[in-house]
């Protein structure tokens, strides 16, 4: 895993002691609040519904155990026990006290941890596949590139000050687990006609109230040329991007009224004139980084006695069994398994975790993963590199604090944003309505019965819970004063993307279990062997669904 | 036509604990049951003037007028999210004990 060297360190320490600093003269009343805010949101501190909240960067996602139980730590000093994983691979903690800030950050700082960029008008944490390193069709751990990216748009004073944010993922398989359509720039890790790894890079992708999926802006970069490629994308979006309306200011609004042609014309031609040496990393520094990421010594294990032993406790034990199936994945090392461990009990709040889970995920990662955890965009942790033979163990260690609910990627698998119980911005509720369905669908064999299926809730219009890329995905909106919620079918955030069809007028937030279990219903009773909801629904249709939901209104 | 006037209260969020708070007799509290209630257009000016005066003074961060509800008796905000945010809390059992029960 990466490390901070000097400058990161230094870098990290000096911009701490100028917001304890900034904080100091808040209130002492030498700034005013105008003043402050910005200030206060470059680093990451937002003022929420109830109280202050503060957003950590968890670059790329990857966390060491001594960087979990210091979040431990913090929820249990400075909040209220607890903290919140987001659909961007970071944590934020909903109480802090601003005076309490600066003793945070430095809490953070210590175990090479901030809060910079994660709020503002400037390039945000790039995120990855939480299988980075692990998926044996990776073709490249793309977190090398990720870390590039971090290192290159940290403070970068050109682009500081963004029209609006601005959100990179990069994914290192085919298969895309870091949902690279949805964002400004989306970076896939591929092969070139030589079989030398390079990259295609999308555009333009992104939720919020204008939704679009990225158009491919280069179907093959060398890997030389990623920043000088990036910063020219950046720099066309900076010249063009408006400033003058917010909701016309991200970059898919650009490229949809340039048209990717015309934007990909001036960034090639920006692209062409730029001087690339300079801004291009050097290859050694590549190759520090790539050191980091290097796959860990994982000790050669007797598989064949692992897998017999695996499946003799799973023969005893019907809930490790399902946990088994539901949340491990396969390794590139024979046997190795990558474990996720849901965030998503029933009828709990989607991302929260305790101070004692985090270290119970801590302990574990440090014994049974190669001292890894991953967040997840799904708001799930994943541990990377577990060994077979320790699955049964690490499944019990799980399970004494509440972490073994087998459900990854099932019904109850439910991402939800905020919403309304603390967002500022939320016009409705989405953790109650997520609770509300993961009740109503909380039988196992039912879950497994029904199979791969995405809900995704946002309680505004601004998409944080990833609502338009949901199989199901429901909106929560504000009507005259009464809680409506919206749904969408069809949704996908991988490398089939696409964005949900709605299905027609909302329904009230007492409705909405009812009503997803009519959809649910109609397809088990029409989908042919083995066909997913989501195939299912591509081939069938919005027009069953509907009938299914409002023959009867 | 004119909208009618509905009873309200200033609201804020403390600056340094972050919280909610109201505007009441004694200062800002944190129990909307104790707020002040302005019964007129010109009590909610002269009540909203408090509240930015005690921003200006770095008690507060941006106050504003919540219409409120007196059929109780204590003033009860008429829209949800201000209901929520006078609770002071998630409309849910929350961490750590909501997180554990529901594990």
């Amino acid at each position: 895993m990466y490390r901070y060297d000097e400058f990161d360190a230094a870098f990290v320490a000096e911009r701490t002691q100028q917001f304890r600093t900034q904080v100091k003269r808040r209130l002492a009343g030498e700034l005013t609040e105008a003043e402050f805010k910005p200030l206060r949101l470059m680093n990451g501190v937002y003022l929420q519904l109830h109280a202050y909240m503060l957003r950590i960067a968890i670059p790329y996602g990857t966390l060491r155990p001594d960087q979990m139980r210091m979040l431990a730590h913090i929820a249990e000093r400075w909040d209220r026990g607890y903290g919140h994983f987001t659909t961007r691979q970071n944590i934020q903690f909903n109480w802090p006290k601003l005076k309490d800030v600066p003793d945070i950050l430095d809490a953070l700082a210590s175990v090479e941890m901030h809060a910079i960029q994660t709020s503002g008008n400037c390039i945000r944490n790039t995120t990855s596949d939480p299988y980075a390193g692990v998926a044996p069709e990776e073709i490249e751990d793309p977190r090398i590139t990720a870390e590039l990216i971090r290192q290159w748009s940290s403070l970068h004073p050109e682009f500081t000050f963004l029209g609006r944010k601005f959100k990179i993922a990069v994914t290192g398989s085919e298969h895309d687990r870091a949902a690279i359509k949805i964002h400004d720039i989306g970076i896939q890790i591929v092969r070139g006609p030589d079989g030398a790894p390079g990259y295609r890079v999308l555009v333009g992708g992104g939720l919020g109230r204008s939704p679009f999926i990225a158009k491919e802006l280069r179907g093959f970069l060398p890997k030389a040329d990623l920043l000088p490629y990036l910063e020219a994308a950046l720099r066309v979006y900076n010249l063009h991007g408006r400033r003058d309306n917010k909701y016309k200011a991200r970059i898919k609004i650009l490229v949809h009224e340039l048209g990717i042609e015309e934007y990909a014309r001036q960034v090639e031609a920006e692209f062409a004139r730029m001087d690339r040496a300079a801004v291009a990393a050097p290859a050694e520094e590549v190759a520090r980084i790539a050191a980091y990421f290097a796959l860990p010594e994982l000790p050669a294990r007797d598989t064949e006695a692992d897998a017999a032993e695996t499946r003799r406790m799973a023969a005893m034990e019907p809930e490790f069994a399902a946990w088994l199936e539901q949340n491990t994945a396969p390794h590139r090392v024979p046997g190795y398994r990558a474990v996720t461990v849901s965030l998503k009990p029933i009828g709990g709040a989607p991302g929260d975790a305790t101070a004692e889970q985090m270290r119970v995920m801590a302990d574990v990662a440090e014994h049974h993963s190669a001292g890894e955890l991953r967040i997840t965009h799904e708001q799930n942790v994943v541990l990377p590199h577990v060994a077979e033979g320790a699955l049964f163990k690490v499944w019990r260690a799980l399970r004494a604090e509440g972490l073994d609910t087998a459900n990854k990627g099932l019904v109850t698998d439910i991402i939800a944003c905020p919403g309304l119980d603390y967002c500022a911005l939320a016009t409705a509720r989405s953790i109650p309505v997520a609770q509300d369905i993961a009740n109503r669908f909380a039988e196992p064999r039912r879950q497994r019965e029904i199979g791969p299926l995405s809900i995704k809730i946002s309680g505004c219009i601004n998409a944080c819970g990833h609502h338009h890329v949901g199989h199901i995905g429901i909106l929560g909106i504000d009507k005259a004063g009464v809680e409506s919620y919206q749904i969408t079918l069809g949704g996908d955030a991988t490398e089939t993307a696409s964005l949900g069809d709605r299905t027609g007028p909302g329904f009230g937030y007492d409705e909405v279990p009812g009503v997803i279990e009519r959809v649910v219903d109609t397809y088990i009773a029409l989908r042919e062997p083995g066909e997913t909801f989501l195939a299912a629904y591509r081939r069938l249709g919005m027009a069953p669904f509907k009938e299914a939901l409002y023959a009867d209104h | 036509m004119a909208k009618a006037f509905k009873p309200q209260v200033v609201t804020a969020n403390d600056l340094i604990e972050g919280d909610s708070v109201f505007l009441a007799r004694s200062g800002w509290v944190r129990d909307i049951a104790e707020a002040r209630v302005a019964r007129t257009a010109e009590e909610a000016d002269l009540l909203l003037e408090a509240g930015v005066v005690a921003e200006a003074e770095n008690t507060v961060v941006g106050p504003y007028l919540v219409e409120v509800g007196l059929e109780t008796g204590a003033p009860v905000p008429l829209l949800r999210r201000e209901r929520i945010r006078a609770e002071g809390g998630p409309t849910f059992a929350y961490a750590p004990e909501g997180i554990a029960r529901a594990a």
